[in-house]
């Protein structure tokens, strides 16, 4: 499933005026349909009480999750949040050792040892396992992003994180630190306009999120988080941008929240019309699939395929998930210690650094 | 090991400048740490440092004094004030394979990071498998007339997180030994100095590029047979006054410095409590929930077949550190206390 991007962005005559190359188009329509899929299963699953955990429903906002991993090369570093497992997805991670994780077996990514969207691939897709406080990926961006100054890598890491992360404070200190080194980073604000019950105007007293970069000596950039493209265009100028070192950049993306917070949570807080707006005109997959069409880029049958593609991987993944075992009760402890040797040989691990 | 009495600087905090070694080839505390520093970035160019005007201005303490001259500023790297993303960007480096060290101006700042430091680079080896060699340095501990914010002894707070190793040194070659050790493990580790042997204590050190002290191991600093005290930081060298004292009187203490607080090295403890069977626990960290719970807890629980007395800890209370000196002297155990401690120890 890794796949690399396409540097070219500007639409040419080998495109036909389009942005990308067909192919890229319907594998973006590809990530865009797992996305939703899996979103819409688990969270059945869940309500079935056939899914242990957690689960932080995506829907709405795949146009975001998707556009802005596309945007990166495979060496370049993603550090995502609870609610954008699907963007960890377009990344490259496998759609059945992230089910492992949810029902808590050995083959998942972190082996047992968390749950749901809680997840990361560092060795095999440079994705950062997700931590529930926010945005506490922030400041870790900044020092992978500062060794890729250092060694003149060229990579570039990208953050994302809610509205309501942005009031905690270490938001503040990572922009501020991250244009003081003019670092290679990419911070992305997913303003879905709630956190968990809050919205916007109770987390911040500015009108729009992306001025607030101007605090920082930080480009702010806000564009529509349903439109998949508008969502890559713009980060894939920051990812370049990044790349140049001519330092940071903050997205915010804007689009809402379809379902709660979490699986337990109706939303009422949610007015209706905002609510039908968004689906009914603004729903990222849809758009985008007939943006599609409409350039006859895909037919229906195309459409037809990528969906059947996209069911049958969540039931191997879901097959697999609960075939694989459960992790050994005596291991609780291992891995506390680097010398435990616990994660050496995992697929695509490393057991330690050099030995120095 | 020579105890010399220097008064530090006017705040208390000591800001002279760095100095070299003597002529007599023995190092301070402080000269010994910087001495550590400067191998293991010249040995690994992997390895850096980062923190509150480490670089042109060589520290608060002046620890990293020359530092910038030599390493230049990506290595010595001034950053802003902001403890969490000190943290929080060490641990980004270390996963894409540098080697840094931070330095906080204070072991209290610490906590102003404490989320980094207890959630991210405790946890991420446990659940992610990714190694994080970060090391985390400042200076600790009381008696310097510094006051609440500037004498915290925060070991346990960050001991209860896990995952981290803890290091408490008393001593030049110790601390040189075993900030070279932690610079080298790919664990995170946490390195606290403490300020009040910064330029009090100094002696012979090795100047082998490899001499190396194990984390994770106590050490016995003065033999004895009739009492154990069972010590860290600061106190080993009240420990070792107050033991002079006691040998006059006839009672023999005998003195081990546990070096690394977490994870604690059981087996020299037991064995020495197998020797005297009494224990006196000292630590300068709250006496509730303190370093020295653990310890006594580890004592009653596989020892106590041994004991002739039941364990003594002796601590500050659970209040922060005050500033006037008759208050900073009754919230510290001092001499006195220790002394009277194991006559009584003794008396059993
Ligand atoms: C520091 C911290 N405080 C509280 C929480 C509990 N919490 C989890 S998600 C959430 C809302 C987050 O809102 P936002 O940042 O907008 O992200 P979204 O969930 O909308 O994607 C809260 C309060 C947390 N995870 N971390
Ligand atoms: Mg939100």
């Amino acid at each position: 499933m890794r796949r690399t991007v396409a540097t070219k962005v500007e639409p040419d005559a080998a495109t036909a005026g389009r942005p990308l190359p067909d192919d890229r188009l319907k594998e973006i329509l590809y990530f865009l349909k797992l996305a939703r899929y899996f979103d819409e299963r688990m969270e059945a699953l869940y309500r079935q009480g056939r899914l242990p955990g957690a689960i932080y429903s995506g829907r709405g906002q795949e146009g975001t999750h998707v556009g802005v991993a596309y945007a990166l090369e495979p060496e370049d570093s993603l550090f995502p949040t609870h609610r954008d497992l699907t963007a960890q997805l377009t990344k490259g991670l496998e759609l059945k050792r992230v089910m492992a994780q949810f029902w808590g077996r050995i083959d998942g990514y972190l082996r047992g040892r968390d749950g749901n969207s809680h997840i990361g691939d560092w060795y095999g897709h440079r994705t950062y396992a997700v931590m529930s406080h926010l945005p506490i990926a922030y400041p870790v961006a900044c020092g992978a992003a500062l060794a890729y100054q250092r060694a003149g890598t060229g990579h570039v890491a990208l953050a994302i994180c809610g509205d309501g992360a942005t009031s905690n404070g270490r938001w503040h200190e990572a922009l501020n630190t991250s244009s003081v080194f003019r670092l290679p980073v990419v911070w992305v604000v997913n303003n879905n306009q709630f956190a968990y019950s809050t919205p916007n105007a109770k987390e911040f007293a500015v009108p729009t999120i992306a001025e607030r970069g101007a605090a920082y000596g930080i480009p702010g950039v806000r564009v529509d988080g349903t439109d998949v493209l508008e969502v890559y265009r713009v980060a894939r100028e920051a990812v370049e941008r990044a790349r140049r070192g001519d330092g940071p950049t903050l997205i915010e993306a804007v689009s809402l929240r379809w379902r709660g917070h979490a699986g337990h949570d109706p939303a009422k807080y949610v007015p209706r019309e905002l609510l039908e707006h968004y689906m009914l005109s603004k729903d990222p997959v849809k758009n985008f699939e007939q943006y599609l069409k409409d350039q006859g880029v895909v037919t229906e049958e195309d459409v037809t395929d990528i969906q059947a593609r996209v069911e049958r991987e969540f039931e191997e993944g879901h097959e697999y998930a609960l075939a694989s075992p459960f992790p050994e009760p005596g291991d609780v402890t291992k891995g506390w210690w680097v010398e435990d040797g616990y994660w050496v040989g995992e697929p695509g691990r490393a057991g330690g650094t050099e030995a120095s | 090991m020579a105890t010399q009495q220097v008064e530090a600087g006017a705040a208390g905090h000591g800001a002279e400048p760095r100095g070299k070694r003597g002529e007599d080839g023995q190092a301070t505390y402080l000269i010994a740490i910087a001495e550590a520093l400067w191998e293991e970035m010249e040995r690994d160019e992997r390895v850096f440092m980062l923190g509150e005007d480490i670089g042109v201005y060589g520290g608060a303490f002046k620890v990293t004094e020359g530092f910038i001259d030599r390493f230049g500023p990506e290595r010595v790297m001034d950053t802003p004030i902001a403890e969490e993303t000190i943290v929080g960007m060490s641990v980004g480096a270390a996963m894409e394979g540098l080697r840094p060290v931070a330095e906080f101006q204070y072991a209290d700042f610490m906590s102003s990071g404490f989320d980094e430091i207890t959630t991210v680079l405790s946890r991420y080896h446990y659940r992610a498998g990714v190694p994080l060699p970060v090391v985390l340095r400042g200076p600790s501990g009381g008696g310097v007339r510094a006051s609440s914010f500037h004498s915290i002894n925060p070991e346990p707070w960050y001991a209860y997180a896990g995952g981290i190793k803890i290091m408490c040194p008393a001593f030049p070659s110790d601390a040189k030994g075993l900030l070279k050790s932690a610079i080298r493990d790919d664990n995170p580790s946490m390195f606290l100095e403490h300020k009040w042997i910064y330029r009090r204590i100094k002696e012979q050190v090795s100047e082998d590029p490899e001499f190396l002290v194990p984390i994770g191991s106590a050490d016995v600093k003065r033999e004895g047979s009739d009492v154990s005290i069972i010590t860290y930081g600061a106190m080993v060298h009240k420990a070792l006054e107050a033991s002079e004292a006691l040998a006059q009187r006839g009672v023999s203490a005998e003195i081990v410095d546990l070096r690394t607080v977490y994870p604690l090295d059981e087996e020299t403890i037991l064995r020495s409590i197998e020797k005297t069977s009494r224990a006196l626990v000292l630590y300068e960290s709250y006496r509730f929930l303190g370093i020295g719970t653990e310890v006594a807890a580890v004592i009653a629980e596989k020892a106590f077949e041994h004991l002739d007395a039941p364990v003594v800890r002796l601590a500050p209370p659970n209040v922060p550190v005050p500033f006037s000196p008759p208050l900073e002297d009754a919230f510290l155990p001092q001499i006195a206390d220790i002394e009277a401690a194991v006559d009584r120890l003794a008396g059993w």
